[in-house]
């Protein structure tokens, strides 16, 4: 009962951000990048519903549209670090030996640095802009899928249907790509829809810092950023809109993901 | 304490409120077990064998809704408190589980495991413990005490865990004694050993011993009366030799029927050309496991020599541990030899690279023991027979084509291609199997103990079926197995394995009718016979060592 209620309240969280997201244009006449000279740093009216800041940006369309931006890049790069993880493990895992011991070797070197400092590395190396965020946030998670894959891969590997698919003539590639991999994947299916919530707060954080999206861009660590010298003199509207909506973003695919998390334990308890 | 029965089972109904409905797993049960007796409990799966167990140990799911009465020493079970149920789990009736490996704790040595009970149920103190423990472990037949005291679970033997597992029951000194499937994964010598264990524990000592098998034949050999369950019913109930000799119910004759008789003469030979190449040559073949990571190398092979000629069933019979599978997974190039000559249809096993290994998977298929553990759970039934094919580069409808027609063979029709392994039965998953297999027309088919997973009716049919293949003389077949009546019954000639070694090799004529090794002897000595008497023969074993 309960852990159904959560997922679908999750479920809900998530779907209401992708569909104003989706449909930003249509619930604001501004643009996000549109500037107002007569409205600098005001309060929310009829006319900006959210107040402006200190560009005189309208900030409810630059909110609307930061969606587009934090979630669409949190799920690419999240997708893209699955996929790169996941031929890593399922290479070294299913191979072994000496590529396994090397592999596994280096992506522990890189795990034992806290995520986010490392992070920070490879977005001063690569310098800012939304693509280069993207691969910071992928490149940073690929080791913890590629390692979720491979334990997988090593039980799998040793399964009946595996050797029968072995002794059926078709290439390592194919037993590895047709067999071992799609049964592999049991925990990456869980753990992705969490880990987007996780990459929406390095995407914000990073661009906060300032090594993510430039400027103008609608983005919500930006406009946190931004607004942190308004919130002194009480002007809250330019921070806290943007800070709940990545707070509702991070809640809705935790409980998402702890849901999916309950039905497959209960799946194979059963 | 009296003197009615130990246990007394009436009008017994277990039903169970499932997502759709309900399943009526036991339908007015009513069975007894007095003191010293043994009684068999058979049946197949799902016929409510296990329930009835949880019934008599009070752990039966905690929806289950019951009506009648599981009376022990005179008290029900089913109105027990928690208290008293906990007392009489263990000092009353004590459970034995299938799988004795797996059930022992993996982490503790058996000493460990043993102090546990004896401290907990029996307050005993560490002379006590010492002397209990020990007590224990020769009551159950175990001689090298400190050996097994100081293992761990994975460093018994299947035969010595299933003792561990008995002793540990016998802890609490129990009146009543449940024996869940004891022998399953044993072969027929330690299946004789744990058998005559039980009996001796019934008659020697006067516990009640309730034996759950499938198998009617092993629990012919040890029981006073059998019961038959079927769907929840007993649908027979008797003296052993009663049962056997005169069944009354059809299910009775049907499970009596599906048992390979050892006995039965043999069909008449005929003799087939061996004139031919044999499919598969092996010469002096060692097949050596290397040690790595703390694990000690293992020698598996010890130079095997055989020849497979096509037209013929060669079975390859043997105890767990013997070499038999991993002469089996070599034939499918799984396994490379470490030493001397070996060759399927005309490929070196020894050296392969991809073009031989495509050529050997064309030439040898496998039919495995886990009929549904061989299954992709992700993939249709029509994806498993075909991948064979893709390797010879046919179209998708001359695949389907021949999927169809190879599945329709195995007595299957064209629904079941869209199917999942998990909406297949066991015997259904092992036809599948078998339609893989044959689908690419190997010159060498081998079974591995292709029936060991199934219930005893199905596995009459998917031997009728593969004696049915057998007939295909373009084919040669190997069968590795422990069951001696199933290879005696259509294999062409046997092949003995002892402990890596081929021990004894010949007709089935020859080595049923006058083994030669005295290891073979005790291996048909220790066969399960309908109306067989079981024969306690501990030296037999001591011998072959030598």
């Amino acid at each position: 009962m309960a852990p159904g209620v959560l997922t679908w309240t999750g479920a809900v969280l998530v779907a209401a951000v992708a569909i104003l997201a989706l449909a930003a244009p249509l619930l604001t006449s501004w643009g996000p990048e549109d500037i107002d000279p007569t409205a600098i740093r005001q309060g929310p009216s009829s006319e900006h519903l959210l107040g402006t800041d200190l560009n005189g940006m309208d900030v409810w369309s630059r909110l609307l549209h930061a969606a587009r931006i934090d979630l669409g890049l949190a799920i690419i790069s999240v997708a893209v670090a699955v996929a790169v993880g996941a031929a890593i493990g399922a290479l070294t895992g299913y191979v072994g030996g000496w590529l396994d011991a090397l592999v596994m070797r280096i992506l522990e070197i890189t795990q034992s640095f806290p995520t986010f400092i490392l992070a920070l590395a490879v977005a001063v190396v690569l310098g800012p802009g939304a693509v280069n965020l993207g691969i910071v946030v992928a490149t940073v998670a690929v080791p913890s899928y590629a390692r979720l894959v491979r334990t997988e891969v090593r039980t799998v590997r040793e399964l009946g249907y595996v050797d029968a698919a072995r002794t059926s003539g078709i290439s390592n590639l194919a037993v590895l790509w047709r067999h071992v991999l799609p049964n592999s994947l049991t925990a990456v299916r869980v753990v992705a829809p969490l880990n987007v919530g996780w990459a929406m707060l390095a995407l914000a954080g990073l661009s906060f810092l300032g090594f993510g999206v430039p400027v103008p861009q609608p983005e919500w660590g930006v406009m946190i950023s931004e607004g942190t010298s308004d919130i002194v003199a009480g002007r809250w509207w330019t921070t806290v809109p943007p800070g709940l909506a990545l707070v509702i973003c991070v809640l809705g695919f935790s409980l998402l993901g702890e849901g999916l998390q309950e039905r497959e334990t209960r799946r194979r308890s059963r | 304490m009296s003197a009615g029965p130990l246990l007394d089972v009436r009008g017994l109904d277990v039903r169970i409120p499932v997502r759709d409905g309900t399943v009526h797993a036991l339908r007015g049960v009513d069975l007894r077990v007095e003191p010293g007796e043994v009684v068999g409990l058979v049946g197949e799966s799902g016929g409510g064998k296990s329930m009835l167990a949880s019934a008599v140990i009070g752990m039966l799911p905690a929806n289950a809704v019951t009506q009648g009465e599981v009376l022990f020493r005179g008290a029900d079970v089913l109105t027990m408190t928690r208290e008293e149920l906990l007392h009489h789990r263990g000092h009353g009736a004590a459970m034995c589980f299938q799988h004795a490996r797996a059930a022992l704790e993996p982490m503790r040595q058996v000493r460990k495991q043993l102090a546990d009970r004896l401290r907990a149920h029996r307050h005993l103190g560490g002379q006590g413990v010492h002397d209990e423990s020990r007590r224990l472990l020769t009551e159950v037949g175990i001689t090298d005490l400190d050996r097994v005291l100081a293992a761990f679970p994975h460093e018994l033997s299947g035969g010595m865990a299933q003792r561990v597992m008995i002793a540990l029951a016998l802890a609490c000194a129990p009146g009543l004694l449940l024996a869940d499937e004891p022998t399953t994964g044993l072969d027929v010598t330690l299946t004789a050993d744990v058998l005559g264990l039980l009996r001796r524990l019934a008659t020697e000592e006067g516990r009640g011993v309730l034996l759950i098998s499938h198998d009617i034949a092993a629990a012919a050999l040890v029981c006073d009366r059998i019961v038959v369950l079927r769907a929840g019913e007993v649908v027979e109930m008797g003296p052993t030799r009663q049962v056997i000799d005169t069944p009354r119910d059809d299910y009775t004759r049907e499970l009596l029927a599906a048992v390979p008789d050892i006995d039965r003469p043999l069909p008449p030979v005929d003799h087939r050309s061996t004139a031919a190449a044999p499919v598969v040559t092996l010469q002096d073949v060692h097949v050596h496991y290397r040690a790595r990571f703390g694990r000690t190398g293992h020698h598996a092979l010890r130079g095997v020599s055989l020849e497979v000629h096509a037209g013929t069933t060669v079975g390859i019979v043997g105890e767990s541990g013997s070499g038999k599978t991993t002469l089996a997974r070599m034939l499918l190039g799984l396994v490379a030899p470490s030493a001397g000559r070996a060759s399927v249809a005309g490929t070196d096993l020894s050296r392969l690279d991809r073009a031989s290994r495509r050529r050997l998977s064309r030439s040898v298929q496998m039919v495995f023991q886990d009929p549904l553990g061989a299954l992709d759970p992700r993939r249709t039934v029509l994806d498993a027979i075909t991948e064979p094919l893709i390797p010879l580069g046919l179209s998708n409808a001359e695949r389907q084509e021949r999927a169809t027609a190879v599945l329709r063979r195995t007595g299957l029709d064209d629904r079941f291609l869209s199917r999942y392994p998990h909406q297949l039965s066991g015997g259904q998953a092992q036809r599948v199997g078998i339609a893989r297999a044959l689908v690419a027309d190997p010159d060498l088919l081998v079974f591995d103990e292709p029936t060991s997973a199934l219930d005893v009716t199905v596995q009459a049919q998917i031997l009728d079926l593969i004696r049915d293949l057998a007939a295909d003389t373009a084919r040669a077949q190997v069968f590795v197995s422990h069951d001696l009546a199933t290879v005696r019954s259509f294999c062409d000639r046997v092949v003995v394995v002892y402990l890596g070694e081929i021990v004894e090799e010949g007709t089935v004529a020859e080595v049923f009718e006058s083994p030669r090794h005295a290891y073979t002897k005790s291996l048909l000595a220790a066969a399960p016979r309908l109306g067989g008497r079981l024969v306690d023969n501990p030296t037999a074993r001591e011998e072959t060592t030598s």
